[in-house]
């Protein structure tokens, strides 16, 4: 390495030494340390970029642009009322199979999960939103009332979409998701139209997986698909049906 | 995503994002809504990035993006590239020159510096990011960030000077985004 490419790294060396344990620059710093006219020269480079940082640095923000980050983001993404899961952890378990007399109940390993179900299964440790709109109102009264069965559950997904049911995006397509409880228990609820995920297999008997402590039961009608994700047991899950 | 851990992720990042969408948009009104809008993407979809130790790449790529889906690339930024790498000496007292100079008079500068050598330039002044995330962030090519930022840090010695000479900097009233609309 001649001075010149030493020089062309040590461009992008940050002054501070936050990048001292990149191997990239080692040759190119052992050069500066052993060449007295490149080490000159690289001590000036190095004063003169953290000058010029520092004086980056000083450029304080605009008065209520924080504020404005925080108001904005909660009018899109309401926050939870409390933090109540641990973040998710990587997918993997055991495969167990669970057999029904009425329906399939079928508990899978993470692995196996379509995106939709990882998608809400992870969300749901996440996040609890707020509700807007008549539409969206309704249906979470409705999944409150221990009579309503979520497998003959039917929506309009367009008008809740329109009226302020909670909007998340997945692989560009829209997820509906409205979170309820039930005798204590969370549950949260994804629906996505059918025809946005083709590539899923869409499960008209309803499907159990747990992984990690957590459930999720994944069913479908002719337009949507629907997962429900708790952290519940499975039990709970079936309750609901 | 908590509401707890969304506020710590605004106040980790916001005023680094905001410095790089200033050198970037050149006005305040501009960098304040692009702050804005990056977080408000994270809100509705960043949240959903699997590893959360990206989440400052992720939004300083996002306000990029942002940015240049706001405006329309010019030519000029392709002919820029042709340009000859910039003057590798730095006189010695350029540095106590600068270390005179307040923040403004540098973000003045940095604003006179090319856009496609400004972006990485000031990424690699903030020292958020190190040479690979800034060219993950800007979709380039290593090699083309160091390029970069040798030809970048040669304009902006250049803009320096010009403004030194020229006198002090003038004062930059800053908006107040508490009177502004929510997105």
């Amino acid at each position: 390495m001649n001075n010149n490419e030493a020089k062309f790294l040590l461009w992008a060396y940050r002054p501070g030494g936050r990048d001292a344990d990149d191997p990239a620059f080692a040759g190119a710093l052992a050069q500066a340390r052993q060449d007295p006219a490149l080490g000159a020269w690289f001590a000036r480079e190095q004063a003169f970029d953290t000058v010029v940082a520092a004086q980056l640095g000083s450029i304080a923000p605009p008065p209520g642009l924080r504020e404005a980050i925080l108001t904005g983001a909660s009018v899109s993404r309401a926050p939870h009322e409390a933090r109540r899961w641990p973040v998710w952890l990587a997918l993997a378990a055991s495969v167990v199979f669970l057999l029904g007399a009425s329906a399939l109940w079928r508990m899978r390993s993470a692995r196996e999960m379509d995106p939709l179900t990882a998608f809400a299964m992870a969300d749901a440790r996440t996040e609890t939103p707020l509700y807007r709109g008549e539409a969206t109102n309704n249906l979470h009264r409705a999944l409150e009332d221990p009579a309503t069965r979520l497998a003959s559950l039917s929506i309009d997904y367009p008008t809740l979409r329109a009226t302020g049911c909670h909007t998340l995006s997945l692989a560009g397509h829209d997820v509906l998701q409205i979170c309820f409880q039930r005798g204590g228990t969370w549950f949260h609820l994804y629906m996505v139209q059918r025809a946005d995920f083709p590539e899923i297999a869409a499960r008209d008997e309803p499907h159990i997986m747990k992984h990690d402590g957590w459930s999720a039961m994944a069913w479908a009608d002719p337009q949507h698909m629907y997962v429900v994700a708790t952290s519940a047991d499975p039990a709970a899950l079936r309750a609901l049906l | 995503m908590s509401h707890e851990v969304f506020t710590q992720l605004v106040d980790a990042h916001y005023a680094p994002l905001y410095r790089f969408a200033l050198s970037l948009a050149k006005n305040q009104a501009d960098a304040g809504d692009l702050v804005q809008q990056t977080f408000f993407i994270w809100a509705t979809k960043g949240h959903s990035l699997r590893d959360e130790g990206k989440a400052k790449s992720w939004l300083f790529t996002t306000l990029y993006r942002e940015f240049l889906r706001g405006r329309r690339r010019d030519a000029r930024l392709t002919s820029v590239e042709d340009l000859p790498p910039g003057e590798s000496d730095l006189p010695a007292e350029e540095v106590d020159r600068v270390r005179r100079m307040d923040g403004a008079l540098v973000l003045e500068a940095l604003q006179e510096v090319d856009e496609v050598f400004r972006a990485p330039l000031t990424l690699f002044y903030l020292e958020e990011l190190s040479y690979i995330e800034i060219a993950e962030s800007l979709d380039v090519p290593v090699g083309t960030v160091m390029s970069r930022l040798s030809r970048g840090k040669a304009q902006l010695r250049a803009a320096l000077a010009k403004h030194e000479a020229a006198g002090p900097a003038k004062v930059i009233s800053f908006p107040d985004f508490r009177q502004q609309k929510q997105p």
